[in-house]
C-alpha cells in the first residue's frame, strides 16, 4: 500500500525478525496476538490471514465464515522485550469479513467510523491519556488482597525506589516502540503510578494504550512485580483512572480555541463539552465497564461521580485545564471518568460521539460547577441541576440500553453483545457473598 | 443628401445579404464590416464569412483583430482577400472558438499558421512532426532543442507568457486542420498529444532555468498517462503524468530526489501558473503509488517495489497507457519497460473480478443527475464506459496475447477486432461512434478552451457546435439526431464488447474468421463474474447452435442476458435455468416473440432465473408463466374475489377431483409464481404480498373444498348432512401469509336441521380429510399443507367440530391463550351463513366486554416469556431470528394482539385479524405512543421481507437472517441492497427490530 508497508518489509529484512505478531483487541478490549513468519506477511498484507473469529469474545456470529486479520503497516514496532536477535516484530490488524469487507465487530473498526464521521464534519479527534496504574508485589492469591511494593505518595521520589526504576525502564521501552511520554510520576495510592502519554490521533493513541498496558506487564515481570489496571484494588487508596484530554483540529486549527471567549473555548467547544454531559451516563457502561469501575467513581476525592463540568475543578465530571496563552492549539477539555481497564477504541469512539451529538445539536452549555461537587448535599446538587453518573454496573446498561447514540456508534453487532456480556457479568456479580457481608452480618445475624 | 441616401440603400441591401448568409445580427455585421480595416475585403471574402459556423462570432472577432491596427493584422486581412485557404481556415475557427480568436487578436501575426506552406515542412503545420514541435516550444522559451537537458533563457514572467503563446499558436493550427480541413479525430487527438509532450518538454526547460543545480544533479523522465499517454489527448484536459528519477553520478539518492520533486514542481507550476497569455492545463500527478499522499517523484526500484507489492488493479489499468513525454526518454522508457509486464499480469492477481466490477459499478454509478441527458463523459455509454471496457478487455486477454498491447482507444478495439476478441461489425460501428462523441466532445471544448463533457443547451452554442460538425440544413436537428444515433450504439456496447464474442465462441463460423478461443472465452466469462465458465459455455453452445429460428433469436438476445445474469446474485444458476426454460418453451411462437424483442419481459426473466431459486422452480414446472413478464399490470397480484371465482370455475369444470384439484393448484402456481416476481422486482409492497399470498391460499381451498365435498357426496350417493365451513387461523387468517408458511385452519360443520349428528360428524370428517387429501397428492405443482393444529385441545382433540361443540367447549374451557389464537380467525371457505354464526360466537371471546381481565393479561405475558426462552433454537442468535427472536414477528404481533383483547371491545377498528392495521387502530385510540407504532410496523416489514427473501433466494424456508456471506449478500441484493452493502442489511435489521424490541418491553411486558 505505502512506504510504510515496503518499510515494514526492509525492516523486517534488515533486523532479523523471525516473527511478526499480529495485534488486535476483542469486543471486552483485550488484546489478542497470532505470531506468524515473515514470509507470510506479503500474503498478510494482500488478503489478511484467515481466523476461526468464533472464539474471540464479541467476534462470533457476525459471520459463519472466518474472519481475516489484516496488518496495518502503520502499527509496525519491533518488541524491545524479547533480546534483539532474532527479534519479533508486531503489527496491529484490522478484522475484515471474507469478502473483505471491515467487520462489524472489529472494536478498531468501530473507532474508524467515529472518527470517519467527524471527518465528514471537518474534525479531527485528538486525545492524550493519563494512565495510572498499580505495581503490586508478585504472588498475589487469587482472591486475596494484593500488596502494593511502596508506601510513598503523589510525586514522591525514592532515590532507588522500585517504581523509580520500574518508570525508567517501563519509559526507556515505550519510546522505543515509538511512544512518546509525556509526563511521569507516583501517584497519591502506595504502589500507584501514573504515565501520561503524548497526545496523538484518538486511533493512534487507542493503540498505543493497547500497547501500553502489555510494556507494562512485561516491565513488571521482568523486574518480579506486577503492574494492575484494575480500577480500584484498594478499598481504602484512591483508583486508577485514565484522564482524558480531548480536542478537535479543523486542519491544523484547534476547533475548541476562540482567544478572548471565556476560558478561550469556541462555541464548538462549548457544545462539544455539553454533548459529553448531556450523553454521559450512557456512555459510562463504555467508559467504565466492569464492576469494579464502579468502586473507583463511587469512592470520592478525584474521580467523578456527578455530571458537571468546572475550570480546574477537579471533582468534575469534565474540566477544562488552565490556559496557556502562548498555547492556541492545546485548548482541550479532560474526561475524567473513563478508567485504565476500558476498551480505548469502544470508549473513544462515543466519547466523540457524545461531543460530536452536542456540535451537531448546538447544545448549550449549562453553568460550570465551582465547588467540590462530592462535598454538597444530596439537595443541593439537584438545585444546581447536577446529576449523578450511573452508580453501578447495572445501572450503567440499563441507561445504555435505551442509546440510540451509542446504538449508532458502536454498531448494532457490537452493542447487543456488549450488552449482553455485560448484563452476564452483572449477574454473576450480584450472586456473590462478599467479606464485607461476612464480617459484618455473620457475627450478628 | 444623396450620397447619404445611396450609402444608406447600399447598406440595406448588404444587410439584407449579410441576414440570408446566416447573420444572426445582420445589422451589427453592417457596422463592423464598415470598419477601416476590413472596409476592404472583397465580397468573396464577406460572403465566405457566412459559412463560418457562427458568422457574427466570426466577424466580431475579425473586426477586434482588425482594430488592433498592427502590421500582422493588416497582411491577414490581405490574406483573406488573396488565399482562399487561409480564408476558409480562418473563418472555420474564429467562428468556433472565442478563446483562440482572442490568442488571434493578442497576436494577429500568428495568422500564417494558417497558411499552407509548402516549402517550409512536408506535413501542415498542424501534423508537423513531434521533434519540430518540440523545437519550436524549446525555442519560443529561449532553449536549445539540440542540447541535452535543454534549459530555458530563465523562468521570468515573460518567459511564462512565451510557452503559452507558442502553444497557443500550435493549437491554433490544429484546431484549422480540425474543423476546416476536416481531420480525423484520431489525427486531431494526436497531433494535441505531440503538443502536450512538447509542452512539458518547454516545461521541463523552465524548470532547469529556475534550478539549475538541481537539473545537474539528476535524470528525469516525464510519463505520460491516461488519454495523454494514449496519445488521444482533448482540446482541454488534465495531462496525467508520473515522474521518474534517477541520481546523477555521484549524487545521493535522496539528494536527487529533493531535487527532482523540485524540477517537477517547477514543470507544473510552469504549465498552470496564471499570466497575462493565461494558462495551459492542469498537470495532475495524482496516478502516482499512493496517490496525493505518495512522493512526486520515485526512482525505478521504488516504483517497481510498489507496484510489484501493492498496487491495486485501477493502477494496472492507468499504467495501460503510459508512455514516455519528456525529459530523459531513454529513463522514461526504462520504466515503461519495468511496468508493461507487470500491466498484462493483472489480470491473474487475486481481487481481479471484485475489482473490476467494483471499478465499473463506479463508472456506471457517477453521473450527476442533473445532466445526466448532456453528458458525455460519464454514465453507462458514456465516454469514459467506451474506454474502461475497452481497457478491461485488454487486461483479460492482453496477458496471452501481446497483440492486444496498444494503448489507444481505437486502436486497440481495432485489433480487439481484427483477433476475434470483438465482431468487427461491432468493432467498426461503436468506432464510429466513439470517434463522433469525441469530435462533438472536442468541437464544445475549443469554444472556449474549458474543460467540459456536457452538450450545452443553448440553441446558438448548438447551431455553433452543429454547423463546425458540417450539419448545414437544420444543423440542431441534424446534430441531435446523429447524437442520438450514435449514443444507442455506445449503449449496447457492454454487449457488443463483453458478450456477443462469447457465442462466435461457440458457433460455427466460416473458416479462416478470427473468433474468440475457449481459453480466451473462460477468462472472459470469470472476469465477468460466472464461477463455472466451462458449463456456462456448454449452455451458451447448446442455445445457440442449430439453424432454428429459436437459435437465431437466442444468438440475438444472449449477448444481452448475459450481462443481465451478470448483475444477479448468481449468473451461472441463471443461465442454467434459462437453457431449460428454453429446451421446455423453444419453439412456442409468442416465446419467441417475446424473447425476439427484447423487452423488459426478457430483462426480467433474467433478473428472476438469476436471483431466486423458488421462482425459477415455480416457472420450471409450468414455464408458459413466463409471458406475465411482458406486463406490469399482470404482475399485480390479483384479488381474492377474483381468485376464488377463478378456482371455483376451475373445480367445476371436472368430474374427477384428483383432476379437478389439479387445475386448482396450478391456478395457485401461477398466482404464486406472480407475486414472487412482483416481489423480486419490488413491485410491491411487503404487506400487499401478504394479502395476495393469503388469497391465493384461500382461493386454493375453496376451490378444493368443492370438490373434497363432491366425491364425498359421491360416494355416500346422497347429499352432505352437514354444512361446513373453513376458518383460517394465524398469519393465514392476518392475511400475511409468507412463501414459506403453512396455511393455519379450523374445521367447523353444522348439522342439517334432520341429520343425524353421527352421521354428519363423519361425513364432515370425510370432507375434511379428503380436502387435505386433495391439497397434498402429488402433481406437478406444489403442495399446500394445511395444519389444524390450533384446534380447541390441539392434536389431541377432534379435528372437526360442530359450531355447538365450538360453542360449549369455549364455554368451560376457553383460555387466554385461545382467546388470542381467536383473534386471527377468519371464515375463508364453506357456508357463508356458518361464517357469520361461527363469527358471532367467538367475538364475545376475543373481543370480551370491559377487556380480558388482569390474570389473564399476566398469562399472556408469561406464556410469551416462557416461549422466547424456550422455542428459540439451540445456538440461534435470537438478534437475528426473524420470528421468535427480539423485536421480531412473534413481539409485535403479540403486542397488537394485547392490546386487541384489552381494548377491542371499544375500539372497533382493533377488531381486525391484521397486525398493521391493528397498530393503526391502536394509535389513533390513543392506546399506542405513535413513534411506538412506526418502530413495530418497521420490525414486522424488514422481519417479513427478510423471510420472504430468504424464501425467494434459497427455495428453502429460513427463520434466520443469514450469516453466509454468499446467502446474506444475495439476500440483501434482493432487497435493494446494493452489491458489497450485506454489512449495511444487517446492521439494518438489528438496529430497526432493536427498537421494536424497546417498544415491546414497555407497551407489552409493562
Amino acid at each position: 500500500m505505502d512506504k510504510q508497508t515496503e518499510f515494514v518489509l526492509r525492516t523486517i529484512e534488515e533486523r532479523d525478525i523471525r516473527f511478526v505478531r499480529l495485534w488486535f483487541t476483542d469486543v471486552l478490549g483485550m488484546l489478542k496476538s497470532v505470531a506468524i513468519a515473515p514470509a507470510e506477511l506479503e500474503g498478510a498484507f494482500a488478503e489478511g490471514i484467515g481466523f476461526d473469529g468464533s472464539a474471540i469474545e464479541g467476534f462470533a456470529r457476525v459471520s459463519e465464515s472466518d474472519m481475516l486479520a489484516k496488518p496495518d503497516p502503520s502499527t509496525f514496532q519491533v518488541l524491545p522485550w524479547r533480546g534483539e536477535t532474532p527479534g519479533t516484530g508486531r503489527m496491529f490488524c484490522d478484522i475484515l469479513m471474507p469478502d473483505g469487507s471491515p467487520s462489524y465487530a472489529d472494536p478498531r473498526h468501530v473507532l474508524k467510523r467515529a472518527l470517519a464521521k467527524a471527518a465528514d464534519l471537518g474534525f479531527s479527534f485528538y486525545t492524550h491519556p493519563e494512565i495510572e496504574f498499580f505495581l503490586l508485589e508478585h504472588g498475589t492469591k487469587r482472591g486475596e488482597s494484593p500488596t502494593p511494593i511502596d508506601e510513598v505518595g503523589y510525586f514522591d521520589h525514592s532515590p532507588h525506589g522500585q517504581g523509580y526504576d520500574f518508570r525508567r525502564q517501563a519509559i526507556t521501552m515505550l519510546e522505543a516502540m515509538g511512544i512518546s511520554v509525556e509526563f511521569s510520576h507516583h501517584e497519591g495510592a502506595p504502589g500507584q503510578q501514573e504515565i501520561d502519554l503524548r497526545y496523538a490521533d484518538a486511533l493512534t493513541t487507542a493503540d498505543n494504550i493497547m500497547t501500553f498496558r502489555l510494556v507494562m506487564k512485561e516491565v513488571a515481570l521482568e523486574q518480579g512485580v506486577y503492574a494492575s489496571f484494575m480500577p480500584k484494588p484498594f478499598a481504602d487508596h484512591p483508583g486508577s483512572g485514565m484522564h482524558t484530554h480531548l480536542s478537535l483540529f479543523e486542519g491544523d486549527r484547534n476547533a475548541f480555541h476562540e482567544p478572548g471567549a471565556d476560558y478561550q473555548l469556541s462555541k464548538v467547544g462549548r457544545s462539544f463539552i455539553a454533548g459529553l454531559l448531556a450523553h454521559a451516563p450512557e456512555i459510562t457502561a463504555v467508559t467504565n465497564q466492569w464492576v469494579n469501575s464502579y468502586k473507583r467513581l463511587g469512592g470520592g476525592g478525584e474521580a467523578p461521580a456527578y455530571v458537571c463540568w468546572g475550570h480546574n475543578n477537579r471533582s468534575a465530571l469534565v474540566r477544562i485545564p488552565m490556559y496557556k496563552p502562548s498555547k492556541g492549539n492545546a485548548t482541550r477539555v479532560e474526561f475524567r471518568s473513563i478508567d485504565t481497564a476500558a476498551n480505548p477504541y469502544l470508549a473513544f469512539a462515543v466519547m466523540l460521539a457524545a461531543g460530536l451529538k452536542g456540535i451537531e445539536g448546538g447544545y448549550e452549555l449549562p453553568p460550570g460547577a465551582e465547588d467540590d461537587v462530592w462535598s454538597l448535599t444530596e439537595s443541593e446538587r439537584r438545585a444546581l441541576g447536577i446529576a449523578p453518573l450511573p452508580t453501578s454496573l447495572g445501572q450503567a446498561i440499563t441507561v445504555m440500553e435505551r442509546s440510540e447514540l451509542v446504538a449508532e456508534t458502536l454498531g448494532e453487532h457490537v452493542f447487543d453483545f456488549f450488552l449482553r456480556n455485560k448484563r452476564a457479568e452483572w449477574q454473576e456479580y450480584r450472586r456473590q457473598v462478599t467479606p464485607f457481608e461476612l464480617t459484618r452480618y455473620l457475627p450478628v445475624l | 443628401m444623396t450620397t447619404e441616401g445611396t450609402h444608406a440603400a447600399r447598406a440595406g441591401s448588404l444587410q439584407g445579404r449579410l441576414a440570408r448568409l446566416g447573420f444572426v445580427d445582420a445589422a451589427r455585421a453592417v457596422r463592423l464590416l464598415s470598419d477601416p480595416g476590413l472596409v476592404g475585403l472583397d465580397d468573396a471574402a464577406v460572403d465566405d464569412l457566412g459559412l463560418a459556423p457562427d458568422p457574427d462570432l466570426a466577424l466580431t472577432t475579425l473586426s477586434r483583430i482588425a482594430e488592433t491596427r498592427a502590421r500582422g493584422a493588416d497582411a491577414f486581412v490581405a490574406a483573406l482577400d488573396s488565399d482562399v485557404v487561409v480564408r476558409e481556415r480562418a473563418y472555420a475557427v474564429l467562428g468556433t472558438s472565442a478563446a483562440l480568436g482572442d490568442h488571434l487578436v493578442r497576436h494577429p501575426e500568428d495568422w500564417v499558421v494558417l497558411r499552407s506552406d509548402p516549402d517550409s515542412d512536408e506535413r501542415p503545420v498542424a501534423f508537423a512532426s513531434p521533434e519540430s514541435v518540440r523545437a519550436d516550444l524549446l525555442r519560443a522559451v529561449g532553449a536549445d532543442p539540440a542540447a541535452s537537458g535543454p534549459s530555458a533563457g530563465d523562468a521570468g514572467a515573460a518567459t511564462y507568457a512565451a510557452l503559452r503563446s507558442a502553444y497557443r499558436r500550435r493549437l491554433l493550427a490544429i484546431a484549422a486542420a480540425d474543423i476546416a480541413d476536416g481531420a480525423t479525430f484520431i489525427d486531431v487527438s494526436a497531433a494535441l498529444s505531440d503538443l502536450a509532450d512538447a509542452t512539458l518538454e518547454a516545461a521541463l526547460a523552465i524548470a532547469r532555468a529556475e534550478h539549475p543545480a538541481d537539473a545537474a544533479a539528476v535524470r528525469l523522465a516525464v510519463l505520460a498517462l491516461g488519454k495523454c499517454g494514449g496519445h488521444e489527448l482533448n482540446y482541454i484536459s488534465d495531462v496525467d503524468v508520473l515522474f521518474v528519477a534517477e541520481p546523477a553520478d555521484g549524487v545521493d539518492e535522496a539528494d536527487a530526489l529533493r531535487s527532482a520533486t523540485r524540477l517537477a514542481q517547477a514543470l507544473m507550476r510552469a504549465c498552470i501558473a496564471p499570466t497575462s497569455e493565461g494558462t495551459i492545463w492542469e498537470v495532475d500527478p495524482n496516478l502516482r503509488p499512493e496517490g496525493k499522499n505518495g512522493a512526486l517523484v520515485r526512482t525505478l526500484a521504488s516504483y517497481e517495489g510498489y507496484y510489484r507489492r501493492w498496487a491495486s488493479t485501477w493502477e494496472f489499468q492507468a499504467l495501460l497507457k503510459t508512455r514516455p513525454a519528456a525529459g530523459d526518454l531513454e529513463l522514461g522508457q526504462a520504466f515503461v519497460d519495468l511496468v508493461t509486464p507487470l500491466v498484462w499480469s493483472a489480470a491473474d492477481r487475486p481481487n481481479f473480478v471484485e475489482d473490476v466490477q467494483a471499478m465499473r459499478r463506479r463508472v456506471e454509478d457517477n453521473v450527476p443527475a442533473k445532466d445526466a441527458d448532456r453528458q458525455l463523459k460519464l454514465g453507462r455509454g458514456g465516454l469514459r464506459d467506451v474506454e474502461f471496457s475497452v481497457q478491461l478487455l485488454q487486461l483479460v486477454h492482453g496477458r496471452s496475447d501481446v497483440m492486444l498491447h496498444s494503448a489507444t482507444t481505437m486502436r486497440a478495439l481495432e485489433s480487439l477486432a481484427t483477433w476475434g476478441y470483438v465482431g468487427r461489425d461491432d468493432a467498426s460501428a461503436l468506432a464510429t461512434s466513439y470517434a463522433f462523441l469525441r469530435t462533438l466532445e472536442h468541437r464544445i471544448q475549443v469554444h472556449r478552451l474549458r474543460r467540459t463533457h456536457v452538450i450545452p443547451d443553448g440553441e446558438d452554442d448548438l447551431r455553433r457546435i452543429a454547423r463546425s460538425m458540417g450539419y448545414r440544413t437544420h444543423p440542431v436537428v441534424e446534430l441531435t439526431d446523429a447524437l442520438r444515433r450514435h449514443r444507442l450504439e455506445v449503449r449496447r456496447l457492454h454487449e457488443k464488447l463483453f458478450y456477443r464474442p462469447l457465442l462466435n465462441a461457440v458457433a460455427r463460423l466460416d473458416a479462416g474468421e478470427a473468433r474468440l478461443t475457449p481459453e480466451a472465452a473462460r477468462q472472459r466469462l470469470e472476469a465477468l463474474g460466472y464461477t463455472d465458465p466451462a458449463g456456462a459455455l456448454h449452455h451458451l453452445e447448446a442455445l445457440t447452435s442449430g439453424v432454428t429460428r429459436r437459435a437465431a433469436i437466442q444468438r440475438t438476445l444472449l449477448p444481452v442476458m448475459l450481462g443481465w445474469f451478470a448483475s444477479a446474485p448468481d449468473p451461472d444458476a441463471g443461465l442454467l435455468a434459462f437453457r431449460r426454460m428454453s429446451d421446455a418453451l423453444g419453439s412456442s411462437p409468442w416465446y419467441l416473440r417475446l424473447l425476439r424483442d427484447e423487452s423488459l419481459a426478457a430483462q426480467r426473466l433474467a433478473t428472476v432465473l438469476a436471483s431466486s431459486r423458488y421462482a425459477s422452480d415455480l416457472l420450471m414446472r409450468a414455464p408458459e408463466a413466463v409471458a406475465m413478464l411482458a406486463d406490469d399490470d399482470e404482475l399485480t397480484p390479483r384479488s381474492r374475489e377474483a381468485l376464488v371465482v377463478e378456482a371455483l370455475a376451475a373445480a367445476r369444470r371436472y368430474d374427477d377431483p384428483d383432476v379437478g384439484v389439479a387445475a386448482v393448484r396450478a391456478l395457485r402456481r401461477r398466482e404464486l409464481f406472480r407475486t414472487s416476481v412482483a416481489e423480486l422486482l419490488r413491485l410491491s409492497e411487503v404487506d400487499e404480498c401478504g394479502v395476495a399470498l393469503s388469497g391465493i391460499a384461500a382461493a386454493t381451498i375453496v376451490g378444493a373444498l368443492e370438490l373434497a365435498q363432491l366425491a364425498v357426496e359421491s360416494e355416500r350417493g346422497s347429499s352432505l348432512p352437514t354444512r361446513f365451513l373453513v376458518v383460517a387461523m394465524g398469519r393465514f387468517g392476518g392475511g400475511e401469509l409468507g412463501f414459506a408458511s403453512d396455511a393455519d385452519v379450523l374445521f367447523v360443520h353444522d348439522p342439517l336441521p334432520d341429520a343425524d349428528e353421527r352421521d354428519a360428524h363423519e361425513a364432515a370428517l370425510a370432507v375434511a380429510g379428503e380436502l387435505r387429501r386433495l391439497l397434498m397428492i402429488p402433481t406437478p405443482d406444489p403442495a399446500l399443507e394445511v395444519d389444524a393444529s390450533l384446534r380447541p385441545e390441539g392434536r389431541n382433540g377432534p379435528l372437526v367440530r360442530t359450531l355447538g361443540s365450538y360453542a360449549a367447549y369455549y364455554e368451560r374451557w376457553s383460555s387466554a391463550w385461545e382467546s388470542q389464537a381467536l383473534l386471527r380467525a377468519e371464515p375463508v371457505a364453506g357456508d357463508e351463513e356458518l361464517g357469520r354464526r361461527f363469527v358471532e360466537l367467538i367475538d364475545p371471546m376475543r373481543y370480551p366486554v370491559g377487556g380480558i381481565p388482569e390474570t389473564d393479561v399476566r398469562e399472556i405475558r408469561r406464556l410469551k416469556a416462557r416461549m422466547e426462552a424456550e422455542r428459540l433454537p439451540r445456538g440461534a442468535d435470537p438478534g437475528l431470528h426473524t420470528k421468535l427472536g427480539r423485536g421480531g414477528l412473534s413481539d409485535v404481533e403479540w403486542v397488537a394482539q394485547l392490546l386487541t383483547l384489552q381494548h377491542g371491545h371499544e375500539v372497533p377498528g382493533l377488531r381486525t385479524t391484521r397486525t398493521l392495521p391493528a397498530l393503526v387502530a391502536a394509535v389513533d385510540a390513543g392506546l399506542l405512543d405513535p413513534d411506538d407504532a412506526d418502530n413495530l410496523a418497521a420490525a414486522w416489514r424488514i422481519a417479513t421481507r427478510v423471510r420472504d427473501a430468504v424464501m425467494l433466494v434459497k427455495g428453502k424456508a429460513g427463520d434466520m437472517v443469514p450469516t453466509d456471506t454468499r446467502d446474506l449478500a444475495a439476500v440483501s441484493l434482493v432487497l435493494g441492497y446494493r452489491p458489497g452493502e450485506s454489512g449495511v442489511l444487517l446492521d439494518d435489521y438489528r438496529r430497526v427490530t432493536r427498537r421494536a424490541r424497546g417498544v415491546v418491553e414497555r407497551v407489552f411486558y409493562a
